[in-house]
């Protein structure tokens, strides 16, 4: 008896262990492409009773018992973050445990019981948990942008201002201007043989986004090891970005809402690209040396002295550390910032080539805060 | 006892995070075997660079500096082509041609696993992996 009651004992840690071991690996892709983890040729539906509700970001969790032939078994469905479903008014106890739920879905590709949740119904036949990301109407009326004292636009709320920060990017993957590649919002092809169109990249850098696109961006470092989106990436996020302009210490904080929550810092007191001589001088960076000059209107930042450990943009484009930004940014209106980009890396690329995107101001808010690492513990 | 160490550490190497590799295959410190060379020993170590147009780098720098004069890598299968002009201890010419493929591109310490063969006729098995 003693025997057996050991075996199930060192089964029982086993089966804690293979558990733990689970849940270590799990979020390495958490609000990651969805297709990373999920099939899209995998349709599923199940019916069952939550048996939990886990609302933590990056993505909440329902857990629903499926009553089978001969047992029950326990499903994670995966639905969109926090921040998402609570802007969209749902709550963490628009469901609870004890409710009965359909959820329509796609499978895991490690066939293991959890479901990207495309649909959520509860038992009244309510479609719950739905996600609408569109960004705020634009006014009837354009307003100028709000200007320093010396005819410089803000780029962001101070002291006293309308808060807000800019988000809703009108391009989330960087794509060279006037490419047609289809993709999704995290920068996955619909059609990986337009991966050519996308920018012109040397042929070893061709066959790193071909693969990275093929393996679904799953390889992204900043969600496997919350690595900064350094370059244009920080204007791609998907929960904006901020600018706190210090003038008088001659330098612009760019903050970002997700990612592992850095910032960047653009210095506009005319300094070199050089790092503090002796200190991190020799030091390539994720966010680089930025360096920024206002021409009326517009702020240019050059860029450079970028490190090879992270991905530039959504999508996985390649870069090296020969890699130099120019950047331009200028607010035309209140509600509009306008981005536009000159990529240079001869590293990696066969000619400079640019893109340009639009964000949206949002007024009256602050970030959403999401980091990278959340929920990992 | 034993179970559950095995136990824990089957749960340690599960929760290893997957690196992943950016920038340049090639670029990096690599660090591995050319077996049986006879001339430079079993263990080789590699520092390769890219300039947007060249693979450079040496071969064991500080000690034998062998520099490399011929790099290639070819992104259909990933292969690396490399040779090198050496010298054994009597100060004779020899030239090694290595070929392989790497392994595991998108991790960083990813592996080129292949041949080695020098100008006289000894050849054997190459793996290098990515410091």
């Amino acid at each position: 008896m003693n025997r057996v009651l050991g075996v199930l004992r060192v089964l029982g840690v086993l089966g804690v262990l293979a558990v733990l071991a689970i849940a270590a690996a799990a979020p390495l892709v958490a609000h990651h492409e969805p297709l990373a983890k999920f099939d899209a040729k995998k349709p599923i539906r199940i019916r069952g009773v939550v048996s939990l509700v886990d609302w933590r970001n990056p993505h909440a969790h329902i857990f629903v018992n499926v009553a089978g032939a001969d047992r029950v078994t326990n499903w994670a469905v995966e639905l969109e973050s926090p921040i998402d479903l609570e802007l969209n008014g749902w709550l963490k106890t628009t469901i609870q445990p004890g409710d009965k739920v359909a959820i329509q879905g796609l499978a895991a590709r490690d066939n293991s019981r959890q479901i990207w949740a495309t649909a959520v119904v509860n038992g009244a036949g309510k479609e719950v948990f739905t996600v609408n990301t569109l960004p705020p109407p634009m006014p009837l009326r354009e307003q100028p942008p709000p200007k320093w004292p010396d005819g410089q636009p803000k780029l962001g709320s101070v002291a006293g201002g309308v808060q807000g920060y800019w988000a809703f990017p009108s391009a989330t993957a960087l794509v060279e201007n006037g490419v047609n590649a289809p993709m999704d919002e995290w920068g996955l092809l619909k059609n990986v043989a337009d991966a050519p169109k996308v920018a012109p990249m040397q042929r070893w850098a061709l066959q790193v986004y071909k693969e990275r696109q093929e393996r679904f961006l799953r390889d992204d470092p900043m969600y496997l090891n919350c690595k900064p989106p350094g370059g244009p990436r920080q204007f791609q996020l998907a929960y904006g970005v901020q600018f706190v302009e210090d003038r008088a210490r001659q330098r612009i904080f760019v903050l970002i809402g997700s990612g592992n929550n850095n910032y960047r810092i653009i210095y506009t007191d005319g300094r070199s690209h050089q790092g503090q001589v002796g200190g991190d001088d020799e030091n390539p960076l994720f966010y680089g040396r930025a360096v920024g000059k206002w021409d009326a209107g517009t702020l240019a930042i050059d860029t450079r002295g970028f490190n090879e450990d992270f991905w530039f943009t959504n999508g996985g484009l390649p870069h090296t550390d020969q890699l130099t930004l120019i950047e331009k940014l200028t607010r035309p209106n209140l509600d509009t910032l306008k981005y536009d980009l000159t990529v240079d890396d001869p590293g990696a690329y066969t000619r400079p080539w640019s893109a340009s995107w639009t964000l949206r101001w949002v007024a009256g808010k602050d970030m959403p805060r999401h980091i990278c690492q959340e929920n990992r513990s | 006892m034993k179970r559950l160490a095995f136990a824990l550490l089957a749960v340690c190497l599960l929760a290893v995070p997957v690196l992943a590799q950016e920038g340049h295959p090639l670029k990096g410190s690599w660090l591995g075997t050319w077996a049986g060379n006879k001339i430079h020993g079993n263990d080789v170590l590699l520092v390769l660079t890219w300039d947007g147009k060249n693979v450079t780098g040496d071969i064991n720098p500080g000690t034998d500096n062998i520099k490399v004069k011929n790099a290639t890598l070819n992104p259909e299968g990933w292969l690396v082509h490399l040779e090198a002009d050496a010298k054994d201890k009597a100060g004779q010419a020899v030239t090694y041609t290595i070929d392989g493929k790497i392994e595991n591109l998108p991790l960083a310490n990813r592996v080129v696993s292949g041949t080695w063969k020098d100008s006289r006729g000894n050849t054997g098995a190459f793996r290098i992996g990515r410091q």
